[in-house]
């Protein structure tokens, strides 16, 4: 019997026992805390994080180039699961642009992700004593590429709401900056381009992690730098600040006879943890459930023999028609669910030299035209040399050269041009802007 | 020894409690039932005094009277109440019939102890197997639930093989924590996961920016393991004035099951064998084609088309090729019980076989169980559940896509002119308009969820004191939930969507494993203590123990090597891991004070903690109170009134739901960028301090009886509010952030609930039994800290739930041309107006007919189904003239003309009325069997059953019971092509022996 007694004393033992002990501490077993690295980051650590900010630079970008494609009319998205592309982008009927809708929502809070990713990483460089893993230079190096990359995140989402503005200061999530126009904007876009090509130039020879092939050729920081540069040109184009563009594109990687396709690219795989290249849909499973067709003008208004329509389209069998609009050729500009997109490349530069150079150089803007126009087959420019010829003439060359990478809405937006934009259905309407997300409660 | 024993007992415990003997005319004896087995634990009673005592285990009893001759009244469990008259003192032995009525005498509603349901304060439900499984075996056991409790509303998923419901108990009880509530199986806390198999690699279904991504795959849940046949009762605590005892999880409610267990005696064997078919509920049929019609939406070149295939007899309605097929049901139970004493034994083998109205949809079960008693010491009783499960189920390729690949979802774009059979070398030709062949979808993919569980609960009840006023047991339990899960989907790279040309992924496998393991560890002390002016006490005092374990790895395999589905054999692998650990452990305490039957009063508290929570041993409590008032027991009406019973009661009790696991952190997710590694945000924020949700409800009731038990009433009301809701509130993204998971808000739960039960007939041959109930809630967001924002669907342009201070919680908003302050108009709720059942069993001597009617009024589906339908003009009802207020357009086109400035036309009343079960059976006389091997037989029923018989609703698709999101949300009703439920028609031959 009294074995039984020590078996349920046994048993008393053994609940209270395991009842009284603490409930541990379960950190998440799916990932590593945001606050993990706040005392001790590794230097396999940063090439991590590093990792992560390339990684979500890409997030939802097919929806930001198809916002600046469709309203810029280079080409139509067909979707046969959202029908907001061909209503709301192109203002068809009543439809207006809608502040909490994925066109605007999904590449904003992406943007920013990226922008929170990189500047988590500057906070860890600052609550630590990191002498014993990394060089001075090294830190220097990777807040230089840090600062570019939130430059260039805050650009795109300028790109989206232009006058409406951005935030710049978003460090602090329970303390975010103010909105700030355009102009404000992009002086604080340039102020993060400045402060990281300083950092860069005392980046010492490497960084303490390395970048994809989308960066070969830039992955040190003096190349970076260029890079670096080369953005900081194209903000300056944008700021109308010819000045400035030619002295950013002096530091860059511009090269008048060098390769048009030289530069910095985003980069895609089909790894199952990786994104796929969004703007790619075969001519096979183009559909009016899917498609991307090229805007009918892009070929009837490009000159003759200019490769660079038949290089970057490709005519179907028969025409797809969506919501009253018709086409038979689709995009080709990139043709594989692995094909990079270039972030910035030497044409751009090419043609923002000209571009810089129409008042002040008109002979060097014409050469310079005369450089892309001749890399698409197309003899040299005969036009006027005036002012207003050369602009027509260099944003006709970026409407081509720069198909379906973004530029041409907002090209025509800061030449107050919108209104030559062709509308496809009467009661559609070319847009200035993207309203700021409702979420931002502004 | 024995005596040795009882001194050390006694020794143990007497300090503690006061003890009473008194010597008076004894009479003493052993309470056996019919066939000679001991009642334990009965009361014995003298009659018109507060004199009593119980049985012990072997039946024997002995009291002492105050005068001779006396009447004792003996009563237990499950027996028919026993009157004795006794003259002088000796030995008075007696016999007890078990009482037909015996479930519903005591409800289960502690963790350890139960109640008598005339005391109970709470509006406790339970049914008994023959409710559970008796009609018609139901397709899975949380199906077994509808029409039978109130407050109670249970939805399907969809159609499916292998089950997917959700339970709802009293309304909305969260917004983003769980909804589901705790199972609890013999003691066991069952796991009810839905584990996605990771088909969003092929839907995509939530591009688009929908991030509810796993919960579109149309998973299973796990209840529908366990066997129906095998149980033998269930409980519901509804709310937490009944399950505050069961502390953090208890929010949502409790589901106490309980399964069959052997009795002494003669060894019983039970046979049954159902053997039947399922077809579709409804089919939605073609749209009336003509050629001018086919001319108008699908132009000239379909016309031909269409005009071709006419003229050759081909055309194909598709959605009857796909969903018409008549599944074939098999559905075996043998059971096997009996036992001693001592020992008694419960064993049952149960085998489904269902196949589905899609073809290479299915499920297929084997459940094993053995539950053991034994008592191998009169004061030791120990109890073993056991049960094996395994199960496959084949779910088909459903639900949303933004892929057009999912066979729902391509139906809707599939037009009757079209050729999409093989030809004769099985070759599939590409569906012209569309990314998939249906047909091919059907035939090739497979999705398969495959199963094998073991169910173990155990409990040793120790009566460490024993006197004829007092007595103290401890009560020792564990259970163990240990299941792996595997999910197998392969899309071929033959299929027209794996096609490189057609941007295809070139064959695609998915396997996921999940291994799960729950396990529990529970101590109880009770005492129970009776005054000499009749006031019994019982106290008791617990600890629970809890572990939640579950590792889910995910591997997809893209570009497949030759027909190879090993996930190596592949150009792009790719793996993910989830893992989910829960650690809990709680106390509670609670006096029960009994005043002679006429007041019972409950107060208790559990505490708690979670490692869910922000500080994991900060102990939250949770307290109860409840006060019963039986007032047929004042003696106002004389004995023999009409009144059987008169309760009023109130109960109040506090309940948790724990935050979401993960719900703390804010966490970097891994990636690969061309192959090099990185760790991103994913745009959620923790919340460090995230603690319970706190449910409080306050019940009040009132139950009648009257004529001996042919009629009785009870009605309910009660306020539930739910604070420190959990909530995913919407952050500014430029924080790097669009959600946070924080408490922020409240809601608020009223409901009726009404029940009547008569037997209006009750004659020798023929007996009819009658039960109605009805019950309606409404509830309320009272408080809400984040700003409103909508969820659970696909936007405001198509219709969509809506959380907003002082509005319903299931409202139902979209755009619209009349918009309120908040810029949405609101077009409906998903909540019910009310919820009736009936139910019927009608007896004419060896006939049986039962059949339960269940009415939904009100309660609003978003159904986009039909607009896929309409953006593709194949919508049966496209050219009837109905909806347009101006009656000149198409249904079709009028809800084409209304998206983008209204969403009303996409949401839709959902109300139904159906023919729930319906069981017809037929017992083989006894004359007939005697001579039947040897007279081995001890009856033979035959008869025809069968679920959802009958459906009537408006609703404008195949059924407005759905949910494209899954079981664990408040959100359901929105319907994106599921697979259609199906009603089952079922034989039955049923040989106990």
């Amino acid at each position: 019997m009294k074995n039984y007694i020590y078996k349920i004393s046994f048993f008393i033992a053994l609940l209270v026992g395991t009842v009284s002990c603490n409930i541990e501490e379960i950190v998440d077993l799916n990932g590593p805390e945001s606050t993990a690295f706040a005392e001790s980051l590794t230097r396999g650590d940063l090439q991590d994080l590093i990792g992560g900010v390339l990684y979500s630079s890409r997030l939802r970008l097919g929806t930001y180039y198809d916002d600046c494609g469709v309203i810029g009319r280079e080409y139509w998205r067909f979707s046969g699961s959202d029908p907001r592309f061909t209503t709301d982008l192109l203002g068809g009927q009543n439809s207006v642009l809608d502040n909490n809708t994925f066109y605007i929502t999904g590449p904003w809070a992406s943007r920013y992700r990226t922008v929170k990713n990189a500047n988590l990483i500057l906070g860890f460089f600052d609550s630590q004593d990191l002498s014993g893993q990394f060089t001075q230079q090294e830190v220097n190096a990777a807040r230089g590429l840090l600062n570019t990359f939130i430059a260039y995140e805050l650009l795109l989402n300028l790109n989206l709401t232009n006058e409406g503005g951005i935030r710049l200061d978003v460090s602090d999530e329970n303390n975010l900056g103010p909105f700030v126009g355009r102009t404000a904007a992009l002086e604080g876009i340039q102020s993060f381009l400045t402060e990281g090509a300083s950092q860069l130039n005392n980046g010492g020879g490497s960084f303490p992690f390395s970048l994809t092939s989308g960066f070969a050729g830039f992955d040190t920081p003096g190349t970076f730098r260029q890079f670096n540069r080369a953005i900081a040109a194209r903000v300056a184009a944008y700021q109308g600040n010819s000045g400035a563009v030619l002295s950013a594109l002096n530091e860059s990687f511009l090269s008048l006879n060098g390769d048009l396709n030289t530069g910095v690219y985003y980069t895609f795989s089909q790894d199952q943890t990786d994104i796929a290249n969004p703007l790619f849909i075969s001519a096979g499973g183009s559909s009016e459930a899917q498609a991307r067709i090229v805007q009918p003008l892009f070929v009837s208004e490009a000159e003759a023999g200019d490769t660079r329509v038949a290089g970057k389209t490709i005519q179907l069998g028969e025409t797809i028609t969506l919501d009253d609009l018709t086409g038979d050729y689709i995009v080709n500009r990139y043709t594989s669910l692995t094909d990079n997109i270039p972030i910035i490349r030497n044409e751009e530069l090419i043609l923002l030299y000209a571009e810089a150079n129409i008042s002040g150089n008109s002979g060097e803007a014409v050469n310079a035209l005369n450089i892309i126009r001749n890399s698409a087959g197309l003899g040299n420019y005969g036009g006027g040399t005036d002012s207003a010829s050369l602009t027509d003439e260099m944003l006709n060359q970026r409407r081509y050269s720069l198909f379906a990478e973004g530029h041409r809405w907002i090209d025509m937006r800061r030449y107050n041009r919108l209104g030559d934009l062709p509308l496809d259905r009467p009661d559609d309407d070319v847009w200035s802007e993207f309203p700021i997300p409702l979420t931002e409660n502004q | 020894m024995k005596q040795n024993n009882l001194n050390y007992r006694v020794l143990l415990f007497l300090f503690l409690f006061p003890c009473f003997v008194f010597a008076q005319n004894t009479i003493s004896g052993t309470v056996s039932t019919d066939a000679g087995e001991p009642v334990p634990f009965a009361n014995v009673i003298e009659q018109g005094t507060s004199n009593g005592t119980t049985t012990d285990v072997d039946g024997n009893y002995s009291i002492d009277v105050g005068s001779l001759p006396a009447t004792l009244v003996i009563s237990s469990l499950g027996y028919e109440t026993v009157e004795r008259a006794v003259t002088s003192a000796g030995t008075v032995n007696i016999t007890m019939a078990e009482s037909a009525e015996a479930l519903e005498e005591v409800i289960v509603t502690g963790l350890a102890t139960s109640i008598k349901r005339s005391n109970s304060a709470n509006a406790v439900a339970s049914i008994s197997a023959e409710k559970i499984a008796g009609t018609t075996p139901p397709p899975t056991l949380d199906g077994a639930l509808y029409g039978k409790f109130t407050g109670v509303v249970i939805n399907q998923n969809s159609g499916a093989p292998g089950g997917g419901l959700s339970v709802r108990l009293r309304g909305v009880t969260s917004i983003q924590g769980n909804t589901q509530p705790l199972y609890i199986v013999d003691g066991v806390y069952v796991d009810n996961s839905s584990i996605a198999a990771g088909l969003n690699a092929v839907s995509a279904a939530a591009a688009g920016g929908n991030s509810a991504a796993l919960l579109q795959d149309n998973a299973s849940n796990r209840i529908a393991d366990l066997n129906p046949d095998d149980v033998e009762r269930i409980e519901i605590l509804k709310g937490a004035s009944a399950a505050a005892i069961y502390g953090s999880r208890a929010a949502a409610g409790v589901v106490i099951i309980t399964t069959k267990r052997g009795k002494s005696g003669e060894t019983k064997f039970k046979f049954n064998q159902s053997v039947g078919w399922t077809e579709a509920v409804n089919l939605l049929g073609l749209r009336d084609y003509t050629e001018s019609r086919v001319l108008d939406t699908f132009g000239e070149s379909a016309a031909q088309d269409f005009v071709t295939a006419q003229s050759q007899g081909r055309i194909i309605d598709y959605e009857n090729e796909l969903y018409g097929e008549k599944g074939i049901h098999s559905i075996t139970n043998f059971s096997m019980s009996g036992g001693n004493k001592d020992t008694k034994y419960y064993a049952s083998v149960a085998y489904n076989n269902e196949d589905g109205i899609v073809r290479r949809t299915g499920y297929e079960k084997l459940s094993l169980r053995m539950n053991l008693n034994h008592k191998p010491k009169e004061w030791l009783d120990l109890s073993l559940s056991t049960n094996f499960v395994n199960s496959s189920s084949d779910r088909g390729f459903f639900n949303n896509d933004n892929s057009g690949t999912t066979i729902g979802v391509t139906l809707t774009g599939t037009t009757p002119w079209l050729q999409l059979f093989p030809d004769a070398n099985g070759v599939y030709p590409d569906n012209p308009s569309g990314a998939s062949n249906p047909l091919q979808t059907r035939d090739l993919v497979t999705n398969n969820e495959k199963v094998n569980r073991f169910i173990m609960g155990g409990s040793a009840t120790i009566d460490i004191f024993k006197t004829d006023k007092q007595s103290l047991e401890l009560i020792l339990g564990g259970g163990l939930d240990v299941y792996g899960q595997q999910s197998r989907a392969l899309f071929p790279k033959e299929l027209q969507f794996q096609k490189p040309a057609n941007g295809g992924l070139n064959g695609v496998s998915i396997q996921g494993d999940t291994q799960n393991k729950n396990y529990n560890l529970q101590g109880f002390l009770v005492h129970n203590y009776e005054t000499n002016n009749d006031i019994n006490f019982r106290t008791q005092l617990g600890a629970t123990r809890l572990f939640f374990d579950q590792n889910t790895q995910l591997i997809t395999a893209t570009g497949l090597v030759a027909s190879e589905s090993n996930v190596d054999q592949a150009a792009n692998t790719g793996v993910n891991q989830t893992r989910a650990k829960v650690e809990e452990s709680g106390f509670f305490i609670q006096e029960e004070i009994n005043f002679q039957d006429k007041f019972i009063a409950t107060l208790g508290v559990r505490g708690d903690k979670s490692s869910n929570n922000g500080d994991p041993n900060e102990i939250f409590y949770f307290p109860k109170g409840s006060l019963a008032v039986n007032l047929n027991n004042f003696g106002f009406w004389n004995e023999d009134s009409k009144w059987d019973a008169f309760k009023i009661r109130a109960a109040y009790g506090e309940a948790g739901n724990i935050p979401p696991i993960g719900g703390k952190f804010t966490s970097y997710n891994s990636f690969s960028t061309d192959g090099l590694l990185g760790i991103s945000l994913v745009g959620i924020k923790g919340s460090p301090d995230l603690a319970f949700e706190r449910q409080k409800e306050l019940e009040f009731g009132i139950d009648l009886g009257f004529f001996g038990g042919r009629i009785s009433f009870e009605g309910t009301y009660y306020i539930k509010t739910v604070e420190d809701l959990i909530l995913r509130s919407a952050l500014e993204p430029s924080t790097g952030f669009t959600t946070e998971i924080s408490n922020a808000g409240e809601l608020e739960n009223k409901g009726w609930e009404l029940g009547l039960y008569t037997i209006p007939v009750d004659t020798d041959d023929f007996l009819w039994e009658f039960g109605v109930n009805f019950f309606k809630n409404t509830s309320e967001i009272t408080q809400l800290d984040v700003a409103p924002f909508n969820i659970g669907a696909f936007g405001a342009t198509l219709g969509t739930y809506r959380i907003e201070e002082g509005r319903s919680a299931t409202q139902l908003v979209g755009i619209g041309p009349n918009p309120d302050e908040s810029g949405f108009q609101v077009f409906g709720d998903a909540e019910p107006d009310f919820q009736m059942a009936f139910d019927n069993v009608l007896q004419w001597r060896n006939l049986e007919l039962k059949f339960l009617w269940q009415w939904k009024n009100g309660g609003d589906n978003v159904n986009l189904t039909t607009l896929l339908s309409d953006l593709n003009g194949t919508t049966h009802d496209y050219d009837t003239i109905d909806l347009d207020p101006s009656g000149t357009l198409g249904n079709g086109p009028y809800r084409l003309s209304q998206l983008g400035s209204s969403a009303e036309v996409f949401i839709e009343d959902a109300s139904y009325l159906r023919l729930r079960e319906l069981g017809f059976y037929y017992s083989v006389p006894d004359k007939f069997l005697d001579g039947l091997l040897g007279g081995a037989i001890d009856g033979v029923r035959l008869g025809f059953s069968g679920t959802n018989l009958v459906n009537i609703f408006d609703y404008n698709s195949y059924d407005p019971e759905v949910s494209n999101f899954g079981g664990n949300t408040a959100f359901t009703g929105i319907e994106v092509t599921p697979f259609p439920s199906s009603k089952r028609f079922l034989f039955h031959v049923g040989v106990n022996f």
